[in-house]
């Protein structure tokens, strides 16, 4: 166990060096984009606005001239006492208040679609791995690699469409009913899910195809080995040849992609949250980088870079517990 | 397996089904008049209607706060509000305001000349809400009386009278002990407006109520307004195709298939050309495009019918020599002219291009044995303005010129613009309540800086000193006939010079829903601008929206 410990303390070490990466590259990368905050605002007036404004804006939002450099120093100084800055497309708003407000819609979205379309892509894998050569194993691996091909947008565009929009049974924008007060009670949470249920189906959609493939190949990998053989030849029970011994070592590889999907889904989300009016963080990002609003978007990409950081983590510990040999 | 699935459907259908209920009957009912302006995921209460840039909710700074008085663009005049007089001194240095009497703010308290002073001052100590450099002409401001406040300027410039009467008032009895205005959301405000009180704030709707002590007796006669958030242009036209929403400035393409013939009785809207101008800029530092006679030959050369009819949705006409958009055209001088570059003939262009030399083999124009070629620069997704340079880059194939289009991204586009890092781009135009603006913005020698320095106007870097000349003469007086005749100057040097090419009138977005309210300004009654883009016109519909019977 102690060696455990050891590879744990040396992945979080190897964690904090790419935090730091990422938030150096989160500083400068939004800086290097051409223009500045100030006259994307000035300009979304088209004319209106008179350029003695530009001024005005600047001194509202403390723009000063000082060297790149010695702005870094002091955002990782005000990053280390957990200040995120303010915004300026949502001024005076504090960046950490709109990253709160966003964050848990988005990661009930995520949370949800991420868990069901791994759950049932994995179960659906496994099981026409182990009855491969049959109707299932025919039809759903290419119906699901067709279905993933689609743009995703286009996807979602068609689900809000005729589910939301023409047959009126799913609301086509936000969170929850705007006629509640949210609160924990059971007419609250079924508005929820049921604002959720066209997003989440759309990313659930998506994304079984990808686990159940890789489920499938892993598995099939696995059938073919000593063991399972061994084991049909003492006699034990098909389910449980299937489940406890080739599904369990097919699956330990997918629990690290599924460490890896965490971010891609959290960036993913954009569209999904764009298309349905979802107030999460992805809509918050495609407005940041409209208006070029630097803080608020380091401060996005900091909650996605420590979030799957952190699931990488987590996963490290899972893999670390179901399988022994990286326990050396 | 079939089987599995229906019972799962059934169950999910099951669950949502009186959730199904609850929204329908609720989601077209909400009680107040739902208006669609700002484009937001969530709503962030901010009722500053003094920070710049638009951060506030609308209608902040004219709706629950109001300006001095109000430009009506429809008809070409002010119109007195919170100010019901103004006044210049013979020298034109000094400028008295009459404060109108009985009105009071929202708590109850009155308003008076000391608050006009207060806010003034408040900008001076605070310059990021001087938005319009106020003081940089100013020298101060005044109590006369309770009822009289004097403006005195550094320097003569009457145009300073548009920034003034233009400036939101906000109360000094409440925003005398905030500590730092800047950064005040005003989550409760007190204004003198129509709409005062925030009956609901959410992250997805909020209402706003109508202030019980408004100055002008009976109005307004809607008792609340609500706003849901609608994150993107689909989502809003969704709602208004739905019926979801009764007023709305939103961009919708084929507007009579898709939104009027879903419900002609109640569906209504109205695009007056009353935006600016879209021009195509020459970047006039660059070969070719330095020679005003070659812009004449480009501007003959592009087909503006079609360009207003196919990429704008017939919803515009093409410009006018003047530049000026028909919202404008009470300024434009009615004159035979001998220019007339806004015509479309080939014929022409090719005929100036030959008189400059310029020779033709195989379908392309020649210089010095050289090819032309130009790159036109848009906004990556803005559809219309792609296929108005798609059409324009044709056209100027037509005489030979190679001009392809390329797109960017906003805040590169803008900052490619500003810095004068193109050929030819599509943009706006600076706008005012006078061409003095527009002009001075397009042909100003003080405001040319060279390529590669950040230029908030000029783009095209054109400068010419007649125009300052007339500039200076018109920011000293403030004689309406000398006004207009300065005006006509200017659009004489701009048609001889033609800076920029004018391609066609921006409409301005409004749409209406009558099957609640009613009273909205349109074609047969143009009380006002109907778009609510248009701050702080927008205060003139607001107060006259009325429930239907």
């Amino acid at each position: 166990m102690n060696t455990s410990v050891k590879y744990l303390l040396k992945r979080l070490g190897i964690y904090a060096i790419s935090g730091w990466a990422a938030v150096t590259l989160n500083f400068f990368l939004p800086r290097m984009m051409p223009g500045d905050p100030v006259s994307v605002m000035f300009a979304s007036f088209r004319g209106k606005l008179k350029p003695e404004a530009i001024e005005a804006l600047k001194q509202t939002f403390g723009f000063t001239d000082e060297p790149l450099l010695n702005k870094y120093i002091s955002y990782l100084s005000h990053l280390l006492n957990g200040e995120l800055g303010i915004s300026t497309a949502y001024f005076p708003e504090e960046v950490s208040s709109i990253i709160l407000s966003s964050l848990g819609w988005t990661l009930l979205l995520v949370g949800i679609s991420l868990v069901v379309s791994f759950i049932i892509g994995s179960l659906i894998g496994m099981i026409i791995a182990w009855r491969r050569d049959g109707k299932l194993d025919s039809i759903l691996p290419p119906s699901f690699s067709f279905i993933s091909s689609f743009p995703y947008f286009f996807t979602a565009m068609l689900l809000l469409y005729f589910f939301g929009f023409k047959l009126g049974w799913f609301p086509i924008r936000h969170a929850y009913n705007s006629n509640l007060i949210p609160g924990f009670n059971i007419e609250f949470i079924v508005s929820c899910l049921h604002h959720a249920f066209l997003p989440a189906s759309t990313l659930i959609f998506m994304g079984i195809g990808g686990w159940m493939l890789q489920m499938r190949n892993n598995m099939i990998g696995t059938i073919s080995t000593d063991y399972i053989s061994f084991a049909k030849s003492k006699g034990l029970s098909q389910k449980r040849i299937m489940i406890w011994y080739a599904a369990k070592n097919a699956i330990l590889p997918i629990i690290t992609s599924f460490g890896m999907a965490i971010g891609f889904i959290l960036s993913g989300t954009i569209l999904t949250e764009i298309i349905f009016s979802y107030p999460g963080q992805g809509y918050i990002l495609y407005q940041a980088v409209q208006a070029q609003d630097y803080q608020l978007m380091q401060g996005i990409f900091l909650t996605t870079t420590l979030s799957v950081l952190a699931a990488n983590w987590l996963i490290d510990i899972l893999v670390l517990i179901l399988d022994p040999r990286t326990r050396k | 397996m079939k089987l599995i699935f229906n019972y799962i459907l059934y169950a999910i259908l099951g669950i949502f089904a009186f959730q199904q209920c609850t929204d329908s009957t609720t989601k077209k009912h909400y009680k107040g008049l739902v208006i669609s302006q700002e484009q937001q995921a969530s709503w962030i209460r901010n009722f500053n209607p003094l920070t710049p840039g638009g951060s506030a909710r609308w209608p902040t700074s004219a709706g629950i706060y109001e300006p001095l008085m109000i430009y009506n663009s429809m008809k070409g005049e002010y119109i007195p509000w919170l100010a019901v007089k103004h006044e210049w001194n013979m020298g034109n240095d000094v400028l008295k305001l009459d404060i109108r009497k009985d009105v009071s703010w929202s708590d109850g308290v009155p308003f008076l000349g000391k608050d006009v002073v207060f806010t003034f001052n408040l900008l001076k100590a605070f310059p990021a809400f001087d938005v319009r450099a106020l003081w940089s002409y100013l020298e101060s401001v005044k109590l006369l009386n309770e009822y009289e406040v004097e403006f005195t300027f550094s320097s003569i410039y009457v145009p300073g009278l548009d920034a003034i009467v233009g400036q939101t008032i906000v109360p000094e009895h409440i925003w005398s002990k905030v500590e730092d205005p800047i950064k005040y959301t005003n989550p409760n405000p007190v204004g003198t407006g129509p709409y005062t009180e925030i009956l609901k704030f959410q992250k997805q709707v909020w209402e706003l109520g109508k202030n019980p002590n408004y100055w002008q007796s009976g109005k307004p006669k809607v008792e609340q307004l609500t706003f849901p958030a609608f994150p993107t242009n689909v989502q809003a036209t969704y709602a208004l195709i739905n019926g979801e929403v009764d007023w709305a400035g939103n961009f919708i393409p084929a507007i009579d298939r898709i939104f009027v013939d879903k419900n002609p009785e109640n569906h209504h809207y109205w695009f007056p050309r009353a935006g600016g101008s879209i021009f195509l800029y020459p970047n006039t530092t660059k070969k070719h495009l330095d020679n005003k006679a070659f812009r004449k030959a480009i501007s003959y050369s592009i087909d503006r019918e079609l360009i207003a009819k196919v990429a704008m949705y017939d919803y515009t006409v093409p410009a006018d020599i003047t530049a000026l958009s028909e919202g404008m055209s009470r300024w434009r001088e009615n004159k035979i002219r001998k220019e007339n570059w806004n015509i479309f003939s080939r014929d022409k262009a090719i005929s100036i291009l030959d008189s400059l030399k310029y020779s033709f083999s195989k379908n392309k124009a020649l210089y010095d044995n050289n090819e032309i070629t130009f790159e036109i620069i848009v906004v990556s997704g803005w559809s219309d303005w792609i296929r108005a340079a798609q059409i324009i880059s044709r056209n100027l194939k037509d005489i030979g010129i190679n001009a392809s289009v390329r797109t960017y991204d906003f805040g590169t586009w803008f900052s490619k613009l500003q810095t004068g890092d193109f050929d030819l781009a599509i943009a706006w135009a600076e706008k005012g309540n006078t061409p003095y603006n527009l002009y001075r913005g397009l042909m100003s020698q003080k405001l040319v800086k060279p390529i590669g320095e950040v230029s908030a106007l000029n783009w095209h870097r054109y400068g010419n000193a007649d125009i300052d000349v007339l500039c200076q003469q018109y920011e000293k007086t403030s004689s309406q006939s000398a006004i207009k005749d300065i005006i006509f100057k200017m659009q004489d040097i701009f048609i001889e010079n033609l800076p920029a090419i004018p391609l066609f009138s921006e409409p301005s977005w409004g749409e209406y829903n009558t099957s609640r309210f009613t009273n909205f300004p349109n074609e047969q009654n143009p009380y006002a601008q109907l778009s609510p883009n248009n701050v702080p016109e927008n205060l003139l519909v607001l107060i006259e929206l009325e429930p239907v019977k």
